[in-house]
């Protein structure tokens, strides 16, 4: 019975439909249904539904967005639920931002979705992050990873700089380094010192639970 | 400037079989695209605005403010690298959005930017509030002035204005997720959407351009580049608003409109999904988007293509016994991290894939602006050489030397645009706009 609760959710995420997703779930609280299965069973079966399709060729980045897009509806309302049930998921926080001078922000949300989905604990700096920001953030969260986006070639160039700074401020060996973003390759990220490149959502995923050991 | 008619119609001839003369780089890409082949395969010159602000060295805050400095850089630089023709645009998708009211950032590195965080269209109400365009706001009349400057000292087929077409506005002024879930889901709504960025945004724009004296202008598109925007949304949105567009400017303004420009130009990151029937499906919405059937690689990851797929594609889609031109571009990332060796080795393979039957042109998708500038040189000496017709039938044993260049600095001391670099070096106040 249960089953079928949880599958409705997952379809409702893997299809993008935001309104059904959060009603799905709204209802299945109601029911009693237990929320940690809600979650694991619903809203992220259906994301990482959604980013299989995408590997296969069979979805494509409208229909991954939509899909983050009702994950994202859905989930205040089962956060609450998960916290006041004492089940919320922790694996690893990650920081993330848009370097300095750089406003796109697709790319770096949609990481954000698809990370926080599979269990990590997102502070996501936004966009324009000044790198002053990104170090008082590790410094604070103590992140096991950085997460650097960047979208224009100019902007790209500030990854570098503030991977050195974080070196000599003794910051840079706590912390794992992704790097993402149109203008970035796996050469970048080499040539900064970067500990992975994520060439889109999915990957990043990928890397980011191979860089904690997951 | 040389007579731009003159040389399109050597490189027709030419191209044709009337093998007489020596070639502008601009006769012969019309060689290329209207005939069967031209003396050696051209090499286009690229969107290259950020790479050519850092290498002529001048500062953002003035370089995309002021069209001369603008212009005149990239001409510059793309002469100084021996581009066969001229590709000038400054940051297309902003001047509409920021004449609209958009907050942007700006900075003194870096091309203007929207903010993200405060689109301007978030729904339905945000659309019924906006007005029309004022051709005197923003960085419109730099933006003309541009596209004047641009079809006046430029050649070849390429000098022209430039706009942002309607579904890349669209995501600068609103953001994809919402732009995507009307497509998708409120299919009412997107119209709306459509209609304003083309008739309320973007029109108002061409006809500034058009009082100017612009008669071409390309509407450059890379938000609906595959798979930011699948054949099937491509094809029932951006094709018919291109034609809406297109069919307007022509009709009340006499101006050619290319909108769509690099719709679904196949983007895929990863090599193990790369698809030949979707790259086939991608290529035919693009062929839709230009004034000749082409077809094109743009901004995607090329280096690991199977370029028989393209030459492919090319053949089977030709008429009368020609395949249809084809742009082989140089991937962006590709030209900046290779090695100069490297590069020359995919050209020596693009070239014995796609050139020996000609009609077959290169650029590069896009340089990045800290790309070492001997591998730009190196691509173009490159190409220039093992393109040379005949083709050598070992193209393996052709030696391709070291570029001979000089620094762009020794070169540029006198060029007619020494004085206008010269002086955009000098330190100068910042727009207004920096402290709005």
């Amino acid at each position: 019975m249960h089953e079928e609760r949880f599958s409705a959710i997952s379809a409702a995420v893997t299809t993008g439909e935001e309104e059904d997703a959060l009603h799905l779930v709204t209802a299945a609280l109601e029911d009693g249904l237990p929320p940690l299965a809600i979650l694991e069973e619903g809203l992220v079966k259906g994301i990482l539904t959604a980013g299989e399709l995408w590997d296969k060729n069979e979805y494509f980045l409208p229909d991954v967005v939509l899909a983050a897009s009702a994950f994202k509806r859905a989930m205040p309302v089962l956060e609450a639920s998960l916290k006041e049930a004492g089940t919320e998921r922790h694996t690893e926080t990650c920081v993330i931002g848009v370097v300095q001078g750089d406003m796109h922000d697709l790319g770096k949300n949609l990481v954000c979705d698809m990370l926080s989905s599979v269990g990590f604990d997102i502070i996501d700096l936004g966009i324009n992050v000044p790198p002053e920001t990104f170090v008082e953030a590790i410094e604070e969260h103590q992140p096991a990873i950085l997460g650097l986006g960047c979208y224009m070639t100019t902007t790209m160039m500030r990854i570098g700089q503030l991977l050195q700074d974080l070196d000599r401020r003794g910051l840079r060996d706590q912390v794992k380094i992704m790097v993402g973003g149109v203008p970035t390759s796996q050469a970048f990220a080499d040539e900064v010192g970067a500990d992975a490149w994520g060439k889109d959502g999915m990957d990043a995923v990928r890397k980011a639970r191979a860089l904690i050991g997951g | 400037m040389a007579n731009q008619t003159l040389e399109t119609l050597h490189g027709v001839l030419y191209g044709n079989g009337l093998r007489i003369g020596t070639l502008s780089g601009s006769a012969r890409t019309f060689a290329m695209l209207l005939g069967r082949r031209s003396d050696v395969i051209p090499f286009m010159g690229p969107q290259i605005h950020d790479h050519a602000m850092t290498v002529a060295g001048v500062p953002a805050y003035k370089y995309y403010f002021d069209a001369e400095l603008l212009v005149d850089v990239q001409i510059a630089v793309e002469r100084w690298y021996g581009f066969d023709t001229y590709t000038i645009i400054p940051d297309a998708y902003n001047f509409e959005v920021e004449a609209l009211g958009a907050k942007m950032i700006y900075s003194d590195f870096a091309m203007p930017t929207v903010d993200r965080n405060q689109p301007l269209i978030q729904g339905p109400d945000d659309l019924a509030r906006l007005r029309p365009l004022d051709p005197s706001k923003g960085r419109i009349p730099m933006g003309v002035e541009a596209a004047r400057l641009i079809s006046e000292r430029a050649s070849g087929p390429f000098a022209m204005g430039f706009f942002c077409s309607p579904f890349s506005f669209l995501i600068q002024a609103s953001d994809y997720t919402t732009v995507i879930r009307a497509l998708k889901k409120d299919k009412a709504f997107a119209q709306d959407l459509f209609d304003f960025a083309e008739n309320q945004a973007i029109f108002p724009y061409l006809q500034a351009q058009a009082e100017a004296g612009v008669k071409q202008s390309a509407g450059a598109d890379a938000w609906a580049a595959f798979p930011h925007l699948t054949p099937d949304l491509a094809q029932e949105w951006v094709i018919p608003s291109a034609e809406r567009l297109a069919a307007r400017a022509k009709k009340e303004l006499g101006l050619t409109a290319m909108a769509g420009l690099a719709a679904c130009d196949y983007c895929e990151e990863n090599p193990e999904k790369f698809d030949k029937d979707l790259m086939y499906r991608c290529w035919d919405i693009g062929r839709q988007t230009f004034m000749i059937d082409v077809a094109v690689s743009a901004m995607g990851r090329t280096q690991d293509w199977t370029m028989q797929w393209l030459q492919d594609y090319a053949k089977e889609h030709g008429r009368f016994g020609r395949k249809l031109p084809v742009f082989a571009s140089l991937n962006a990332r590709f030209m900046r991290d290779s090695s100069p060796q490297t590069i020359v080795e995919k050209i020596r393979e693009w070239i014995d894939v796609l050139g020996r039957d000609g009609r077959v042109l290169f650029f590069i998708g896009n340089v990045p602006a800290d790309t070492p500038p001997i591998n730009v040189h190196t691509a173009v000496h490159a190409v220039h050489t093992l393109g040379r017709y005949p083709i050598a039938d070992d193209l393996s044993s052709v030696e391709i030397d070291p570029p001979d260049f000089k620094p762009f600095d020794d070169w540029l001391v006198h060029q007619p645009e020494a004085e206008t670099i010269y002086e955009g070096r000098e330190p100068g106040p910042r727009p207004k706009v920096f402290s709005a």
